[in-house]
C-alpha cells in the first residue's frame, strides 16, 4: 500500500501522511508542519524553495512538475512558454499526389 | 506473439465507445516560443497533453499471456524524463491490443531530439521492441519589439 503526500503529491509514501512521518520528497512532517500551515501553504513554500527532492536520491526521472500535473495541480507549474506548436515532417511535393499501393508513390502533377 | 501495428506520438486520441481510435495531429517536432531572456530550467515542462499510442497485432494464445507495456521518454542527453509508464496489456482473442499512454506535459529542459521508447515484456523478458522514435524540440526566443 502506497500513500500520496497531500502537499507535493508524491504518490509512493510507504506510510500514511500523519503520525510524524516525513515525506521524502517535500520534507513535510505530518502532525507537526501541517499543524501550523495548510497543505496549500506548505506546497507553496516547497515550490518557492525550488521544488527539490528532500531525502536521499530522487527516483530516476523524478520531476516535481509532472508530479503536480498528474495530480491535477497544473496551476502550480511555472509557465515558461509563450507559444507551443507541433509539426510533422511529412512532405508532399507541390502538385504531387500520394497514392497508397504496394509502395507510396509520389506522382508529379501533369 | 505480438507484432507492432502502430506506435506514434500525437496530440490527442479519440476513442469511440467500442475503442476504435482516431489519432489527432501526429507530430515529431515541437516548437516553443519563450521570453527573450527567460532561463529554462533543466526540469522545466510545458503543460500540454499528448499521447504515445500503440496498437499490437495478436495471435491465438496471446490472451493467455501476461504482457506488460512500457513507455519511456529520454532527454537528448539520454537521461530519463519522468517515470517509465508501465501498464498491463489486456488481450482478447482475435483482437488487437492497444495502449494509450497520456502524458500531461512535454519536457523542455533540453533542446534537441528526445527519444520515445516503447517495449513489451513477458515474465520480465522483452518480447516486443524496443521501438524508438524521436521528437525534436526547438526553442525560439521572442523578439523584442521596438516601442
Amino acid at each position: 500500500m502506497r500513500y500520496r503526500c497531500p502537499v507535493c503529491m508524491y504518490s509512493q509514501l510507504p506510510y500514511p501522511p500523519h503520525d510524524y512521518h516525513i515525506c521524502p520528497c517535500c520534507s513535510t512532517e505530518f502532525g507537526n508542519d501541517d499543524a501550523n500551515f495548510s497543505y496549500k501553504q506548505l506546497r507553496e513554500m516547497w515550490i518557492a524553495g525550488g521544488a527539490n527532492w528532500f531525502f536521499g536520491r530522487a527516483p530516476e526521472g523524478w520531476n516535481p512538475w509532472m508530479q503536480l500535473l498528474k495530480a491535477g495541480l497544473s496551476a502550480y507549474v511555472p509557465r515558461l512558454v509563450l507559444d507551443l506548436r507541433v509539426q510533422s515532417n511529412v512532405i508532399v511535393k507541390p502538385g504531387g499526389i500520394i497514392y497508397s499501393g504496394p509502395e507510396f508513390i509520389v506522382r508529379p502533377a501533369a | 506473439m505480438l507484432k507492432t501495428y502502430v506506435c506514434a506520438a500525437c496530440e490527442k486520441v479519440i476513442l469511440t465507445a467500442d475503442n476504435v481510435a482516431s489519432l489527432i495531429s501526429l507530430f515529431n517536432k515541437i516548437i516553443i516560443t519563450a521570453p527573450p531572456e527567460a532561463e529554462v530550467p533543466k526540469n522545466a515542462v510545458a503543460p500540454k497533453e499528448w499521447a504515445i499510442f500503440s496498437i499490437f497485432d495478436t495471435e491465438p494464445g496471446d490472451e493467455l499471456k501476461e504482457y506488460t507495456h512500457f513507455a519511456q521518454i529520454l532527454y537528448p542527453d539520454q537521461s530519463q524524463f519522468s517515470e517509465i509508464a508501465k501498464s498491463k496489456l489486456r488481450i482478447e482473442l482475435n483482437k488487437r491490443a492497444q495502449v494509450n499512454v497520456q502524458v500531461p506535459a512535454f519536457p523542455i529542459g533540453q533542446v534537441g531530439n528526445y527519444t520515445v521508447r516503447v517495449w513489451i515484456e513477458e515474465n520480465q523478458r522483452t518480447v516486443v521492441g524496443p521501438i524508438e522514435f524521436k521528437i525534436e524540440l526547438e526553442i525560439i526566443r521572442q523578439v523584442h519589439k521596438a516601442p
